[in-house]
């Protein structure tokens, strides 16, 4: 007579109200789980996806994506004189927030060559690549645009030409690429009041060190600030070419820092990202203890209100087994139903979450694990208080 | 030969100071088919007696045969206490003390289950109980849906179901009036009867007692004389 399925049978809208309840929590728990893993995924999806062999950034900086990183665009070309290099590609990145259609949006533009430089879209959804060097643009289906359509941005306007779904910024925010002029001329293009009002502050200047007028007139348009400013450039080495010794080159002769794709990626894990995973990572946990005290605890007081029945049973010389069976069987269909629950739940609502949520069988499986490992402790107590009751407690006495 | 013979029976609580003697010398021996009343003050040790009896509570000394087998003697068992409780030893309570997520039937199935009982030959001999006890119509209702009477009927089939030696019965009538106490004691007594089952059957209530073939009185753990 399986006493557990009896029993949760006569009391089945409370069972499931407790599963669903517990569910709701292991649905959280393996949404925080989703939620740092996604946090962790979206921080190093750019750098994964264009995974060039060498970073090239300003010198002891951990650019361009953990720390801002400028470099002259023209650098790239010694960088691709060095020894072992195949290619060298200037990349640009920064975020905005501009109005689109009406309606104010974040994202990021990548401004890379255009003509097989490297950084670009790695997958394309939908259209074509950029093939001009000027207004055009591939844009993350997550901006909510579509091919064919003009994006104003500062006074141009930019025809989507493709669209990609495989790279977000670390941010979660999409991504717009552009041609490297394009993305320069769009960060560092001032309206015309702003311009008038760093000519007037160069002149005052220029006057203060005594020079003249016309002189100044000269002078001015050499001294506006340079656009042609990179963030970085992206190295793909030769074939059998030692990155190692690549990179101490690129170090010693030209003074930039060079780092690999995996040492970015470590950057962005030690850095931008380091208090968002340890904040995130210490809630998950918090979270998971949180859920196996409440499972522990439902399952033991499960246990604790049959103790009567229990002594009967035990009166009328039911075997431990006997006991054991029930409370375990219990506690087993309690945290399995509570965890296909929570796992259903976070599965059909994943999409609905603004920021990714990725889920991953290894933390499922941990989770269930744990899960699993509450359900046994909480069934451990259950059972060893079952197995100490005293059948005379059936009596009403000792 | 015996359902159950007990000699010089004793159960003492603490010790020192807070000694308390709960039973002291007691001896009595059943015969199948036997009904004894055991009657005495709240306190008396009445209770204690029947669960000395069944071992749930092991005595302090004395010898306890049950069917010929010596199941305790002066601080050895060497009996499984619990097999014998569930083939041969059924159990009546003051309150039914039916489990509540089981059906009265399933509350009959279950002391069967528990020694191996099942399927078909389970049904039939709880259906038979069920109707014997006449709540065979209220058989797949749970406890908490049954009168007290019906109860405590259900908890006599669930007794019965593995055809016991022995019933031990505690105060099966205290929670009932006296028309439904009179009805369960004549079942008890049908049961003894018909079954060569002996009872010993603990109660407060004289007018019980009609027709039981032996009552014993204890007071302060002492056993004086049948009536």
């Amino acid at each position: 007579m399986d006493l557990a399925v009896k029993d949760l049978k006569r009391h089945l809208g409370r069972f499931l109200t407790t599963v669903i309840g517990v569910g709701l929590l292991f649905g959280t728990v393996m949404a925080m789980n989703g939620v740092y893993r996604g946090v962790v995924f979206e921080g190093i999806s750019l750098i994964e996806a264009l995974n060039p062999d060498l970073w090239v950034v300003e010198r002891h900086r951990g650019g361009p994506f953990s720390e801002q990183s400028t470099l002259t665009e023209d650098f790239h070309y010694s960088v691709a004189a060095v020894p072992g290099v195949a290619q060298a590609s200037p990349f640009i990145t920064y975020p905005v927030e501009r109005e689109i259609f009406g309606r104010s949006r974040r994202f990021t533009i990548i401004g890379y060559d255009v003509f097989g430089g490297l950084g670009g879209p790695t997958r394309l959804t939908a259209g074509r690549g950029i093939n001009r060097a000027h207004y055009e643009a591939v844009a993350h289906k997550k901006l909510g645009v579509s091919l064919g359509e003009k994006l104003p941005l500062n006074h141009h306007q930019y025809t989507v030409v493709g669209l990609t779904d495989d790279i977000t910024s670390p941010d979660d925010e999409p991504v717009l690429f552009l041609s490297l002029p394009d993305a320069q001329e769009v960060l560092f293009q001032r309206d015309n009041e702003t311009v008038r009002n760093q000519r007037e502050r160069l002149r005052r200047s220029l006057a203060r060190n005594s020079v003249n007028s016309q002189e100044a007139a000269r002078l001015l348009p050499a001294l506006q600030s340079d656009t042609h400013t990179i963030n970085a450039v992206l190295v793909k080495l030769a074939p059998g070419a030692d990155g190692q010794k690549v990179a101490r080159h690129i170090e010693d002769w030209l003074y930039f820092s060079v780092y690999t794709s995996g040492e970015e990626i470590d950057l962005m894990l030690r850095g931008r990202l380091a208090k968002a995973r340890v904040q995130l990572l210490t809630f998950r946990i918090i979270l998971l203890i949180v859920s196996m005290v409440i499972l522990t605890l439902v399952i033991y007081t499960f246990t604790m209100e049959k103790i009567r029945s229990i002594a009967i049973m035990k009166l009328m010389g039911a075997a431990n087994w006997v006991i054991v069976r029930l409370v375990l069987e219990q506690s087993l269909l309690l945290t399995l139903s509570s965890f296909i629950i929570g796992w259903l739940i976070i599965h059909n609502t994943q999409d609905l979450f603004p920021r990714k949520i990725f889920l991953t069988p290894l933390d499922e499986a941990i989770t269930f694990g744990l899960a699993l490992l509450g359900g046994l402790i909480a069934s451990g107590l259950g059972i060893w208080q079952a197995l100490k009751t005293q059948p005379a407690l059936a009596l009403g006495g000792h | 030969m015996e359902a159950l013979k007990i000699t010089g029976l004793s159960k003492i609580f603490g010790s020192g100071r807070l000694e308390v003697r709960a039973l002291e010398d007691v001896s009595m021996a059943i015969s199948p088919g036997d009904l004894v009343a055991l009657m005495g003050p709240s306190g008396s040790g009445k209770t204690t007696l029947l669960l000395c009896v069944s071992l749930i509570l092991e005595p302090t000394t004395g010898t306890v045969v049950f069917d010929g087998d010596t199941i305790y003697q002066d601080g050895w068992t060497g009996f499984d206490v619990r097999r014998l409780r569930r083939e041969k030893i059924g159990f009546i309570f003051q309150s039914a003390n039916l489990i509540p997520f089981l059906t009265a039937r399933e509350n009959v199935l279950f002391p069967q289950d528990l020694v191996g009982v099942k399927g078909e030959a389970a049904e039939n001999r709880s259906h038979e109980l069920l109707e014997y006890m006449e709540v065979a119509e209220r058989a797949d209702y749970l406890p908490a849906l049954l009168s007290g009477g019906e109860q405590q009927r259900v908890a006599i089939a669930r007794a019965l179901a593995n055809r016991p030696r022995l019933i031990l019965a505690d105060e099966p009538t205290a929670s009932l009036d006296t028309a439904r106490g009179k009805r369960v004691m004549d079942l008890l007594k049908k049961v003894a009867r018909e079954n060569q089952t002996a009872v010993i059957a603990v109660t407060h209530d004289a007018r019980m007692i009609e027709g039981f073939d032996y009552v014993y009185h204890l007071k302060d753990g002492k056993l004086n004389n049948n009536i």
